[in-house]
């Protein structure tokens, strides 16, 4: 039929795509002046999958969460942790452990956020983010406090027994990176375009009529609400083991409103988008940060006009090439 | 032969005003009952109260033997208590392929495959083209949704309702806002589909109800009136002191 022909053109369009960003991606090392860089794109990659997990949230489930970074946090905090008092070289596990754990965390309260909508929602993901912001200042025996979680080992990235290299060192960290994330963008593509990613679709663009054709909208909310707090987990985990710390900075409101930022700049429901987003406001940020402290008053003024000026972002903007669209 | 559906005084309240007080009625398996009254008479509030949409004050609404009155919405769909909206009520970002398919996955499940594709669900492809093929849609399926006429909108909330596997349809005013032809196709869709299911109708065409229904609840001000057959609701006086007491009430109900 004309749709599933349609859908496979297109299909390899974006396999093309996503080789050729993983191309350049792996030997952008080599283009890089030296480690700062390698560092800075790091941080871009693992922002860009936070950015990408709120993505399927706020631009295919349509549920705006204001502190998503929470989520990066509680997974930094447990993977640390985690391998801290736990079992020091386990990365994998380490990993696994965060995922299920902050999971565990998201689901009570993803539980309650459902109950609501719109504003609401968006007000309770405010809510328990401070709360959650506060444990990781206050619980100073735990958290290390305002200090953040220092001291924690650096395992050795292993695949299948085999040891590649320390998760120190910068330029193993920037490919385990990647490759993390690669997999995280290739499995989240997959179950946006899966049935379910069909009935979140569906919520987002009318969600009374979407329970009026059969779907306990709440339960699916849900499921969408776990994945995307699920691979913010990931996020969470990548962050500290190439920072080697985490502090309760990164679970500000501020941190909160940066990563929305990124989702907004590079485009709602692309998923590729988010990267773009987190790129551009990561490179901006370091840019700007070094001419001047008060580097959130540029930062601000740039998102205000792209805003303005780009609305759907840079993903509206391959929308608008591409098939010559209104914007 | 019982009901399918029937309300036993079903009540609704807002405020001090009862837009619904004591409605008993019940509706026949494969019959297109219709329902009319003039506006504010409470017909859109007893399709809300029976659908979910509207918690009720008071009374009960009984559905293949079972008081579904608490029920959440989507449980009722799920056992075939489908419905369309006056206010064309569908998914404007989606093609109308993808409107009618994602209500017929709801109704066909394998919403929890992660990892599958959605053509792989094949039977709800299947489905989803003969369901538009019947409604005369196949040539419009994958237009963005937004990109139809009004019209052609209207039948594809009939669409996305049917492809929930209706056991009763109620439709809520279908053709508002349809040119004379299209009201004539979609009077001929919805009278076809009475002999397949029951189908509530709630229109304020009245040549269309006369036409079609085979009996006429007539509400006024949130009860109910008179029923019977499109000859005996013609000739109800009372009917006819509720449309403004006029002679010619017909031509009156089209000016609403």
């Amino acid at each position: 039929m004309a749709p599933a022909a349609g859908a496979r053109k297109h299909n390899i369009k974006e396999a093309l795509l996503f080789l050729a960003a993983l191309g350049f991606m792996m030997a952008l090392p080599m283009w890089l002046p030296n480690r700062f860089y390698i560092r800075l794109v790091n941080e871009i990659m693992i922002y860009g999958l936070l950015a990408m997990s709120l993505d399927v949230l706020l631009g295919y489930t349509g549920l705006l969460s204001f502190m998503h970074t929470s989520y990066l946090g509680i997974g930094a905090y447990i993977t640390g942790l985690f391998l801290m008092h736990v079992a020091p070289g386990s990365l994998w596990l380490a990993i696994l452990v965060a995922v299920a754990a902050t999971m565990l965390v998201a689901w009570p309260v993803g539980w309650v956020q459902v109950r609501t909508g719109g504003l609401p929602f968006a007000l309770l993901t405010l809510a328990f983010g401070m709360m959650y912001f506060t444990v990781a200042w206050k619980w100073y025996s735990l958290t290390g406090g305002d200090d953040g979680l220092m001291g924690m080992p650096r395992p050795d990235i292993t695949f299948f027994g085999l040891t590649l290299a320390s998760s120190g060192d910068s330029h193993a960290m920037y490919y385990f990176t990647l490759i993390v994330v690669a997999v995280c963008l290739l499995l989240t593509w997959r179950v946006i375009h899966s049935p379910l990613g069909a009935v979140l679709e569906a919520i987002r663009e009318n969600e009374e009529r979407a329970a009026f054709i059969g779907y306990d909208v709440r339960r699916y909310k849900l499921l969408g609400w776990m994945i995307a707090c699920g691979l913010a987990a990931v996020s969470g985990s990548l962050f500290i083991l190439y920072k080697g710390y985490v502090g309760p900075a990164t679970m500000d409101a501020f941190a909160g409103a940066a990563v929305l930022m990124m989702v907004l700049l590079g485009g709602m429901g692309s998923l590729w988008g988010p990267f773009v987003g987190a790129a551009i406001f990561i490179f901006m940020q370091d840019y700007i940060s070094t001419m001047t402290e008060n580097w959130e008053i540029f930062v601000g003024a740039v998102v205000i006009l792209l805003v303005l000026f780009m609305p759907k972002g840079v993903a509206g903007l391959g929308g608008l090439l591409s098939r010559g669209q209104k914007a | 032969m019982s009901p399918i559906l029937s309300t036993s005084e079903l009540s609704r309240h807002f405020g001090g005003v009862a837009a619904l007080n004591l409605v008993s009625v019940a509706i026949e398996d494969k019959q297109v009952r219709s329902i009319i009254g003039p506006n504010g008479a409470g017909k859109t509030t007893l399709i809300n109260a029976i659908t979910g949409r509207l918690p009720v004050t008071s009374g009960t609404v009984t559905y293949l033997g079972q008081d579904i009155t608490s029920w959440p919405i989507h449980d009722r769909v799920k056992r075939g208590l489908c419905r369309t909206f006056q206010i064309t009520s569908v998914f404007k970002g989606l093609t109308a392929f993808e409107n009618v398919r994602i209500a017929r996955q709801a109704h066909k499940g394998g919403s929890l495959r992660l990892f599958a594709s959605r053509g792989s669900l094949k039977q709800v492809t299947e489905d989803t083209w003969a369901i538009l093929e019947r409604v005369g849609l196949t040539d419009k399926a994958l237009a963005p949704c937004s990109s139809l006429a009004h019209g052609d909108q209207r039948v594809l909330e009939v669409a996305i309702a049917l492809a929930g596997g209706p056991r009763v349809l109620m439709l809520d005013e279908p053709a508002a806002g349809m040119s004379p032809t299209e009201t004539d196709q979609v009077a001929k869709l919805i009278s076809d589909l009475g002999r397949e299911m029951a189908v509530v109708l709630v229109e304020h065409d009245m040549e269309m109800v006369m036409s079609i229904s085979d009996r006429i609840t007539v509400l006024h001000q949130g009860g109910i009136i008179a029923e019977g057959t499109p000859a005996e609701i013609s000739d109800n006086e009372q009917v006819k002191d509720a449309y403004l007491g006029s002679e010619k009430w017909a031509p009156l109900v089209a000016l609403d």
